[in-house]
């Protein structure tokens, strides 16, 4: 009831402003005509009336302005005169205004920018519905908790499980990509056709694939990502029916995914049914493992309930087919969303931690040089208090300043980012998921504007607070100098100071840790040598390439042609190069005459099929015996080196050279080959995890199982001389005059290779360090402004001393003093927040603790010396003081 | 000027809603009301009644409209509203009460601790 009140007087005041001034202006003037009739009436004239009435009745102005005040629409006038008011105060003080908008603009634009990126990752939806119910699993062996399942497997565990409204299963998928004349390798998926209603997702064009897209015999379809249709489609609205080309074979597209789409540790460029059932390898219990799942719980079920059924199901399988399932120790199930960032997500909010720090520090600054600011115009207020304004009001108008300056700020901010995006894309690694589709959406101006809010009042309030706590009589008495309110304010200053070292310690300390992880992992030898090396990774039409014979001929054709380019030294082929992302490919092993005690503890190893070149090229060092020859073919008894891992681990007894061990790479029974040779232990997968076993074959004596993954995807490695010619188009001329329809990826140096290795390392390294280093200035900056701030409240103090005979180094001592007391506390508190947070950077640390005693040392050295530079420099300004003119400033 | 009495916080409204309840009246007639019944006792600021009628108004407890005056003069009429009426009975009670207990308080003797 009063506030219908309230709102009705507020909207009659807001919509009829001139016709309420009018009306107060009548009423109170109405009274004053009465009041006259009275007086005249008791025998005043009409002047003398007149006068005492107005008297009596008081400033109609005062009351006036309190009408309206109790109106309340009187507020948004005042705002919008504070509003007014402070953009003449701060077009009176560019320098402060410059300084507050670029810090607020540099660090509003850093949180949001940061933000924008987590919330692409880690915020957007998936598209999926109710994704909290789906779940990803893996099959878990005694060495790797998240490796493949079969295919009989998988129809196995979808037939037979009660937990799941649908399991579907998924398996990488590389394949050249062809239409328009254009051949491209692109890199996607496999997925039973089922999977997209178990996912719930809807396509952005035509449709998603369905149920009958599995049946044996269906048309052949694909859908194409968000990417592929944005890239190589030009976003072309009719796509959907259109037939390209995919290793040879006709498919249809049938729809496009939506750009918010992605799965753990797969790229999907493409999508294809799996068609599970019509698979020849349908009821080959020993076929090969290359297929995760993906299930959506009933309502009514648990995952552990889930989890305890899938493994019940397994330990089944395991006693029915003892032979084959022997490694397959238990299943590895986890929420499918939390999969897909699971390696990227500490990464990503330590960065957004860092830049939010950075923001604070700014602010913080901020509201230390508008709290000097505040101290300098005590007088100002006071006199606006002696002429009646209240303490809010004091307040509201210097909220209203901090928030100008934050909108200022944070607009600049948010066009920054804007503009930065196409840049900050470049810098980010391309391991991010779904990064290529990030954009600025409402989520991403909704935390601008609520970073912007925060600014306004981390400015506006200190200085407001500091307010509420001084007598501002004290100013118009005092001269604004040495009041109650000055000590009151350098010590929140000087508090705000100390807070802004701390926290920049905690970010130098992070930078610092993530910089020594680094440089560790730089040095690293990866077991192979990268410098002028080449790489190229493509891969080859079924149609074209259906066995051993056909990609050997393929093979023999090439290397001469390649060999043949100018300042090549060796040239090899690899199934897998070194660092190459999202590749696996392990088997399993055993010693004729030390089989496994328990079936599962079958020890694993890392497989490669190479050229005879490979070694060369590679720069991996022979200890024992002998590389491939291109004797090592079909006809001659099959062969294998193996790595130094492999050698001391299964070999300790006696020399590996001419044993012979089982190697479980085919669809039937485990086949022997012998041991020829021992090479160098080589990182396979990452830099981080020690070199593990690693066995090669040479291409001619590949199993008819290993084509097709060869055909997919295959890498040369060519050496070439320090200096040699850019030869990448004379080696994609080399490759399309072999065969045209080979679909070649990106040609790379083997060092770009490494540095994508590292790049997420980097992208944060180089993040968190810029942060770091802008903490570092603004904490400077601090410093410098509330020491020279305190200096010259001093000056006639110095002056005094100096005149008694106070030496430069005494005063320069005494400023010194009070600096590193700061900076001490600073540091101190900072060490003690730096150790404790860094327990979440401890998995991104490689050779050094988290708690890094050499990076603490150096960053607190780093920050303290800076600081005391900063101390110094305002301290020199001291110095200059004159006595004379320091006494007379009063 | 010794039976002139400056008024207690917050009184005013009370006054105001007491004035207004003995029918409609205009700013100046509440003045001239307040001091009739109060028998010309209470000094009041005559400006400081309009905040206090405007607030009156936006709480709901008065209702204004403009009409004539006797002298023929275009004014603003106050009236109570139900809340108004309400508010009196309660704010009447409240004053009343805490008159006596002061009262009261101000005539103990010694000999009744």
């Amino acid at each position: 009831m009063k506030f219908l009140a309230h709102l009705r007087s507020l909207a009659a005041r807001f919509f009829h402003r001139s016709q309420t001034e009018d009306e107060i202006e009548e009423e109170l003037r109405s009274h004053i005509q009465h009041r006259v009739e009275d007086l005249e009436r008791s025998g005043l004239d009409h002047d003398k009336a007149e006068r005492g009435a107005r008297i009596e009745f008081g400033s109609t102005e005062r009351f006036k302005e309190e009408c309206r005040e109790e109106l309340g629409g009187n507020f948004i006038d005042s705002v919008i005169q504070d509003f007014r008011f402070s953009f003449r105060t701060l077009r009176k003080s560019p320098a402060f205004f410059a300084v507050a908008v670029v810090t607020l603009a540099l660090g509003i634009g850093a949180t949001v920018a940061a933000f924008s990126v987590v919330n692409a990752v880690l915020l957007r939806p998936y598209g999926f519905s109710q994704p909290e119910r789906l779940l990803w699993i893996y099959s878990q062996r005694p060495d790797n908790a998240r490796t493949n399942f079969s295919l009989p497997e998988y129809c196995d565990y979808r037939d037979q499980n009660t937990s799941f409204d649908g399991l579907g299963a998924i398996a990488s998928y590389n394949v050249s990509l062809s239409d328009l004349g254009q051949t491209e390798r692109v890199q996607g998926v496999r997925m039973s056709a089922n999977a997209f209603e178990i996912l719930g997702l809807r396509p952005l064009l035509g449709r998603a694939l369905s149920a009958a897209d599995d049946r044996n015999g269906a048309p052949a379809v694909v859908m194409i990502s968000y990417g592929l249709w944005s890239g190589r489609y030009g976003k072309d609205q009719a796509i959907v029916g259109r037939s390209v080309n995919l290793n040879g074979e006709s498919r249809e597209i049938v729809g496009v995914l939506p750009s918010s789409f992605a799965l753990p540790n797969l790229d999907t460029d493409i999508v294809v049914p799996l068609q599970p059932d019509s698979d020849p390898r349908r009821n080959a219990r020993n076929s090969v493992n290359f297929l995760r799942m993906v299930g959506r719980l009933k309502t009514q079920v648990t995952a552990p309930q889930a989890h305890a059924e899938l493994d019940s199901i397994r330990q089944n399988l395991h006693r029915q087919f003892p032979d084959t399932y022997t490694g397959k120790v238990g299943i590895t199930i986890v929420p499918l969303t939390e999969e897909i960032v699971t390696n990227v997500r500490a990464v990503l909010l330590t960065i957004f931690c860092a830049a939010g720090a950075v923001f604070l520090i700014g602010c913080t600054n901020l509201a230390g040089i508008s709290l000097s600011r505040a101290g300098a115009r005590q007088r100002e207020l006071a006199v606006r208090t002696a002429l009646g304004a209240t303490r809010s009001q004091l307040t509201r108008l210097l909220l209203v300043e901090s928030f100008i300056l934050a909108m200022i700020g944070g607009s600049l901010g948010l066009l920054l980012e804007i503009w930065g995006q196409a840049f900050l894309l470049r810098l980010v690694p391309t391991d991010l998921p779904r990064i290529a589709t990030f954009s600025i959406d409402s989520k991403v101006f909704i935390f601008a504007f609520f970073v912007t809010l925060v600014a306004t009042l981390v400015c506006g309030l200190a200085p407001a607070w500091l307010l509420s706590r001084s007598d501002l009589r004290d100013a118009l008495v005092s001269g604004g100098r040495g009041s109650s309110g000055g000590g009151m304010q350098s010590r929140l200053r000087t508090w705000l100071v100390a807070g802004q070292i701390a926290l920049a310690l905690v970010l130098l300390a992070n930078a610092g840790l993530l910089f020594r992880s680094f440089a560790r992992l730089s040095s690293e030898q990866p077991g192979f040598d990268s410098s002028n090396l080449l790489t190229v990774r493509f891969s080859l039409p079924g149609v074209t390439y259906p066995d051993r014979a056909a990609i050997v001929q393929f093979y023999e054709k090439l290397q001469p042609q390649l060999a043949k380019l100018p300042g090549i030294g060796s040239v090899a082929l690899v199934s897998i190069l070194p660092l190459a992302p999202k590749s696996i490919s392990f088997i399993h092993f055993t010693r004729p005459d030390r089989p496994p005690g328990k079936p599962e503890d079958t020890p694993s190893t890392n497989y490669r099929i190479v050229g005879p070149d490979y070694f060369r090229a590679m720069g991996i060092p022979l200890f024992a015996g002998r590389y491939f020859t291109e004797e090592d073919d079909g006809n001659r008894p099959p062969v294998a080196i193996v790595s130094t891992v492999l050698a001391n681990n299964h070999f300790p007894d006696r020399s590996p050279i001419g044993q012979r061990v089982l190697i479980d790479d085919t669809d039937g029974n485990p086949r022997p080959v012998e041991i020829v040779g021992v090479v160098g232990p080589v990182k396979q997968t990452n830099l981080e995890t020690p070199a593990k076993a690693d066995i090669y074959l040479p291409l001619r004596q590949i199993p008819k199982d290993g084509v097709p993954f060869l055909r997919n995807s295959t890498y040369w490695v060519l050496k070439t001389s320090p200096g040699a010619p850019a030869i990448e188009p004379l080696l994609r001329a080399a490759i399309r005059n072999v065969d045209a329809n080979v679909a070649v990826g990106d040609v790379r140096p083997m060092t770009e290779v490494m540095a994508a290795a590292l790049a997420s390392r980097r992208f944060s390294l180089l993040l968190v360090g810029s942060f770091a280093g802008a903490a570092l200035f603004l904490a400077a900056a601090g410093l410098y402004a509330v020491i020279s701030y305190g200096i010259q409240q001093r000056t006639q103090e110095i002056g005094v001393r100096l005149a008694l005979g106070a030496t430069h180094g005494s005063i320069l001592g005494m400023i010194f003093k009070e600096g590193s007391l700061l900076l001490g506390t600073g540091i101190a508190a900072g060490l003690a927040i730096a150790l404790v947070v860094a327990k979440f950077v401890a998995n991104q640390m490689y050779g050094v603790s988290e708690h890094d005693p050499f990076s603490f040392l150096v960053v607190s050295l780093l920050l303290a010396a800076i600081s005391l530079l900063a101390c110094w420099i305002a301290a020199r300004r001291a110095l200059n003081v004159d006595p004379v003119v320091a006494l007379r400033a009063e | 000027m010794s039976n002139e009495a400056e008024l207690l916080p917050g009184t005013l409204d009370l006054l105001i809603l007491k004035a207004v309840s003995l029918g409609p009246l205009h700013g100046y007639g509440v003045l001239l009301r307040i001091g009739q019944i109060s028998g010309q006792a209470l000094l009041i600021e005559q400006g400081a009644l309009y905040p206090a009628l405007f607030r009156l108004v936006r709480q709901g407890v008065l209702k204004a409209s403009w009409g004539r005056s006797e002298n023929n003069r275009r004014a603003k009429f106050y009236e109570l509203t139900s809340t108004g009426r309400k508010r009196l009975r309660e704010e009447t009670d409240g004053w009343n009460r805490l008159a006596a207990a002061i009262a009261s308080a101000l005539a103990a003797q010694p000999q009744e601790i």
